[in-house]
């Protein structure tokens, strides 16, 4: 049983706070899904979590331990894996070369075929030859293999079809029903607050709401209005 | 027609140092995507440490031994600017930083060691190994295209055959992503850095007492081990080693030929234009299409 725990978490781009003050909580078997308009500030989070910026204050505990001042690779060590946005596959490796940088033995490169089985003619492929499906496939195999405790992932969906979409949203279901503590980053809300557990609303770097996805699920117009602001 | 021979074969032991030199010149670009204008520099700097500390009375063998450790310090130096400020720049940017720290590294190199204050370089392997059809060939270019040979396999098998090959070209490519599932990414670009720091130094030790005793005379042969890498296409090892060594006999040729000779420095930089003219006639062909 993993848990991470943010508390009061503040993240700056060029000296100017992105994300603010915000507390969150995750674990495993649970999707914590963040929401927001673009720019809200939920790659800037995911990126704070994850070491790829340092944070400017609060706290990231991973199973009570705490994070937030060590590098990227030692959070790795923590439990984290981070599935950046832009599908970021190593292009002059081929797939087989991508799980094998992750993986921390051969079995968790054959774990990575069993999970996407759509990625085993394609071993021996350059990744950057691989289509857009495929290649995101191959960057949540990769991280898995690194067998994390907490996973984070973003924007999973941008520029894929949506059978893909769906074929991916299923597959982090059940990584999260196996134990994993999942964070989905998704421009599509509905599909992320279907298969997610708990929901995170972002705005201006704050969030604004801390609730059940099915809460929002069932009601459009509230995720509508948390998006704009109460103004519009 | 043998004077020329003789000249060509002369000119294998600078063409070795070229080909050495470029193959770390792509070395250090595929594993820490930097084209390194200092490397050098970074050679010329233990070089001159086994030049002062002989000088001052250290026998050989210890002063080259602290000459490649400088060498090391000198590159991991450079190592640790390029990837605590420099990892997520792009390629133009790193290879702008090091053209200014090279220029750096020479003012201080020149004042720290005098300028043309000429001081004495040993020659590590005097001697001539072999005659072949009539001609002397050295232990020194023996030596250095046995180096260049023998790196260029290592290499090889280091990036083809090993998980740490595997690591380090995940890290050329994306150094943030292979840091994201655990690649020990400024341990193994340090390492880089170190380990073409003791290369260039002793490629440089060898080369030395053959060119013009300063400072930025040696650091400036950066330019034929650039021009090596850009035969190799900054990708293969071989031609680039190739390409270096036949620079240098290239180099050695002219030497010879009248009216030519005092234009052999220029050799590089015309190898250079050769190469770039022919990569943007494919260009262009591939824009008409």
């Amino acid at each position: 049983m993993s848990r991470m725990v943010v508390s009061e978490l503040r993240v700056d781009r060029v000296h100017l706070p992105v994300v603010r003050e915000v507390s969150l909580s995750v674990e495993s078997g649970q999707i914590s899904v963040l929401l927001g308009a673009n720019g809200a500030g939920k790659t800037t989070l995911l990126e704070g979590l994850s070491g790829v910026i340092p944070v400017a204050g609060g706290k990231i505990e991973v199973d009570g331990h705490e994070i937030q001042r060590q590098r990227p690779g030692a959070r790795v060590g923590a439990g984290l894996a981070h599935v950046e946005q832009g599908r970021t596959v190593f292009r002059q490796l081929t797939t087989n070369e991508n799980l094998r940088a992750g993986a921390a033995s051969a079995s968790d490169v054959k774990k990575a075929y069993e999970l996407f089985p759509e990625l085993l003619p394609r071993r021996d492929v350059l990744a950057g030859l691989l289509s857009g499906g495929e290649q995101q496939m191959l960057v949540i195999a990769r991280a898995l293999a690194g067998r994390p405790k907490i996973l984070l992932i973003d924007e999973m969906s941008a520029g894929l079809a949506p059978t893909i979409v769906r074929r991916l949203m299923t597959t982090v279901r059940k990584l999260a029903d196996q134990g994993l503590a999942v964070v989905l980053v998704e421009q599509f809300a509905v599909l992320a607050l279907a298969v997610g557990n708990r929901a995170y609303v972002l705005r201006r770097g704050k969030i604004v709401y801390d609730g059940a996805c099915a809460e929002l699920r069932d009601a459009p117009d509230k995720l509508h209005q948390l998006y704009l602001g109460s103004g519009s | 027609m043998n004077g020329l021979l003789t000249s060509a074969v002369a000119g294998l032991t600078a063409g070795g140092a070229y080909g050495l030199l470029g193959v770390c010149a792509v070395f250090t670009y595929r594993l820490v995507a930097v084209v390194n204008f200092t490397s050098a520099a970074i050679g010329t700097a233990g070089t001159f440490v086994l030049v002062v500390l002989n000088e001052a009375g250290i026998p050989l063998f210890p002063a080259v031994l602290c000459g490649l450790v400088a060498g090391v310090i000198a590159g991991v130096a450079i190592g640790l600017v390029m990837t605590k400020w420099f990892a997520e720049s792009n390629a133009s940017t790193k290879a702008a930083v090091t053209v200014a720290l090279l220029v750096g590294i020479v003012a201080i190199g020149l004042r720290l060691t005098g300028g043309q204050h000429p001081h004495h370089f040993p020659d590590l392997f005097s001697g001539s190994a072999m005659r072949l059809a009539g001609v002397e060939l050295t232990i020194s270019s023996l030596l250095t295209i046995g180096l260049g040979v023998a790196f260029t396999i290592l290499a090889d098998v280091l990036l083809s055959r090993t998980r740490m090959g595997l690591h380090l070209r995940a890290l050329s490519e994306r150094p943030m992503a292979a840091e994201l599932i655990g690649v020990p990414v400024q341990f193994l670009s340090i390492l880089v850095w170190g380990i073409t720091g003791a290369v260039t130094a002793f490629s440089l030790m060898i080369i030395a007492p053959q060119r013009s005793p300063d400072f930025m005379s040696l650091s400036l042969l950066v330019v034929p081990a650039l021009a090596a890498a850009l035969i190799g296409l900054f990708r293969s090892f071989w031609m680039t080693l190739i390409g270096g060594i036949l620079i240098g006999v290239v180099e050695g040729m002219t030497s010879v030929i009248g009216g030519l000779n005092q234009y052999r420095g220029a050799v590089p930089f015309l190898i250079i234009l050769a190469v770039m003219l022919w990569l943007q006639r494919g260009a262009r062909w591939d824009e008409a299409r």
